[in-house]
């Protein structure tokens, strides 16, 4: 919390920031000093990145969004259709190391946005597993329309629902690094910055216990459309950059399967806080690629074993199970935010 | 001196249910209002009404010569009128004076302060209700005193001007009831406010309201002073029945009715 003292001292005490800025770090070195392949860093951004958006609405207001792939589906489409058939944005992608690329990627990350704000008054009135069977159908409805549509488009290039971006609309795999570094960047930025603003305050009072929210004055539809609609914009972002790099877009990225992915590494890491979704996306990918290469075949079963696992004896994640306790008097919950 | 709210002929339905029949009222700025009732009168619809949860099906809720009628419940918080839950609902992951936080940063002041001034605020209110020293304790510990002194210090920390109690001491020992109470008294002096408070625990309404309103099936059926109240057949049907019972009841019990029902 950033009392009287909120000064920069105050801020370089807080480990958070430094692991965030470590984590950042990290990544950039490993980049620079060829330490990983540009796939493995694209891999552990991307899990990261979605692990965040969904963190604003789920982590902070506490609404598990099951069908968040929808978005990842819808930024990733919107991404690849509007380069593959508006010229200068294809041409753009080339623009400034990345920069270009990362301005498409906003385009499609606000078509992603603009559908979060619009059904999220809807859906943002239902509760708990309510809400999120609502999400699933979202999701099923965009990936149906995506699969009607897509091959009206162009009949004769577009096999389904999938769309393969030719070989000169597409960019160096450098220049979605960087888009996705900064789209990273920004997101543990909003991230932390919602964790200390009113903002943040009242969509933890949302989660905690949204009907007491609302009598103490917080307005609690605007919060928890503000906060769907963000999720849904980065979620969007994340899947337009993700889909640039594997070079065009197909109807898996609406899988349920990847809103599992971001539901496990928050629940994982801690919910409620900014380090939860970076730790949690940190083992997670550490996980599922140690469990693949050790364990192929079953390795999915052993990383659902190990959720349950993570679920039944620390609901709260690892952040939060670390933010119990007090070293050296300090209390640990002050500083893992 | 000027009304602060006036409740004007409120009708509120549940399908076939009339929890609200007709209810009107008005307060005096700086008034302690005791709101009765048996079970199931309808105060606490009328709570919801007056604070926004519930749309009136008729009639209207007049805030400072405003009308608030249907307003939804943050705007009317910023207005100026806080509730206190009658099942206490503490945001139970967060600390104490985090919890109060809450109250101070979307309250009258909402948008206009700082987290730091808030937590200032916040800490204010908690000394006040004799909980500063579980500020940095998780709601989740707070025994049910507390939980219900945190209610109040929430409420407090909106900075509002009419304050709503819902049964801050049912459930209280006599002693925590006189602390309660003490504190209550205390609230008001210090922070100018109007009061309303629905309260089962008559020896202490009785004790510490101007005036008392009471709701039976929907409908009030007094109005008046602690003692006209008391003393209305009516009420005493209300509570107990049939009045000559009851007055003989009263009688043997020696006068002091604690008529939680």
């Amino acid at each position: 919390m950033a009392g009287k003292e909120s000064t920069l001292s105050h801020y370089l005490k807080s480990p958070t920031l430094l692991i965030i800025v470590f984590v950042v770090l990290g990544i950039l070195v490993a980049r620079i000093l060829g330490m990983s392949t540009l796939d493995t860093l694209m891999t552990i951004m991307y899990f990261m990145g979605i692990a965040l958006s969904l963190n604003i609405i789920m982590g902070f207001a506490g609404y598990v969004s099951f069908g968040h792939a929808v978005f990842l589906g819808l930024g990733g489409y919107a991404y690849v259709l509007l380069v593959y058939f508006i010229k200068p944005l294809a041409d753009l992608q080339n623009v400034g190391l990345g920069l270009g690329a990362f301005v498409v990627a906003v385009l499609a990350g606000l078509f992603a946005a603009a559908v979060a704000a619009s059904v999220g008054a809807a859906v943002l009135r239902l509760r708990g597993a309510f809400f999120a069977i609502a999400t699933i159908g979202l999701d099923f409805t965009a990936l149906y329309l995506m699969k009607a549509i897509v091959p009206e488009l162009n009949p004769e290039q577009f096999f389904g629902a999938q769309i393969i971006l030719p070989a000169d609309k597409i960019v160096e795999k450098d220049i979605v690094f960087n888009a996705m570094f900064l789209t990273l960047v920004i997101l543990l930025a909003v991230n932390y910055y919602i964790r200390k603003s009113p903002f943040g305050v009242g969509l933890t009072a949302i989660k905690e216990d949204e009907d007491a929210a609302e009598v103490l004055g917080v307005p609690t539809t605007m919060f928890k459309i503000i906060a769907f609609t963000l999720a849904g914009f980065f979620t969007g972002m994340v899947g337009a950059l993700f889909s640039l790099n594997g070079g065009g877009v197909d109807e898996t990225l609406f899988n349920l399967g990847h809103s599992i992915d971001m539901i496990v590494m928050i629940v994982i890491g801690g919910l409620g806080t900014v380090l939860g979704p970076v730790v949690g996306s940190l083992i997670y990918f550490e996980l599922y690629d140690l469990l693949l290469v050790h364990y192929p075949g079953v390795n999915l079963i052993i990383l659902g074993i190990i959720v349950a696992i993570v679920v039944l004896f620390f609901p709260e994640g690892l952040i939060g199970l670390l933010r119990k306790y007090k070293v050296m008097g300090m209390r640990l919950r002050d500083l893992l935010e | 001196m000027e009304d602060i709210l006036v409740v004007e002929n409120v009708t509120k339905r549940f399908g076939g249910l009339v929890a609200n029949n007709k209810v009107s009222f008005s307060m005096k700025r700086g008034e302690i209002l005791g709101l009765i009732g048996p079970n199931g009168a309808g105060k606490t619809t009328l709570f919801n009404v007056i604070t926004g949860v519930y749309r009136p099906d008729e009639g209207r809720v007049i805030f400072k010569g405003e009308d608030i009628t249907g307003k939804p419940p943050h705007v009317i918080t910023r207005k100026g009128i806080a509730k206190t839950h009658q099942i206490v609902k503490p945001f139970n992951d967060m600390t104490v004076l985090e919890n109060a936080m809450v109250g101070a940063l979307f309250g009258k002041r909402a948008r206009q302060i700082t987290i730091g001034e808030a937590k200032e605020i916040a800490y204010q209110s908690l000394e006040l209700v004799g909980l500063a020293e579980k500020a940095e304790e998780f709601a989740v510990k707070l025994t049910l005193r507390q939980k219900k002194m945190l209610e109040l210090a929430r409420a407090l920390s909106a900075e509002p001007e009419l304050l709503l109690l819902d049964e801050v001491l049912a459930g209280l020992n006599p002693k925590e009831i006189e602390e309660a109470l003490e504190i209550i008294k205390k609230v008001k002096e210090e922070r100018d406010l109007s009061i309303i408070m629905i309260e089962h625990v008559m020896h202490a309404v009785m004790n510490i309201a101007d005036r008392i309103v009471v709701l039976h099936f929907g409908w009030k059926i007094a109005e008046g002073t602690p003692e006209e109240v008391a003393n209305n057949p009516e009420v005493i049907t209300a509570y107990l029945g049939d009045p000559r019972y009851a007055l003989r009841f009263v009688k043997r019990k020696g006068g002091e009715g604690d008529g939680s029902s």
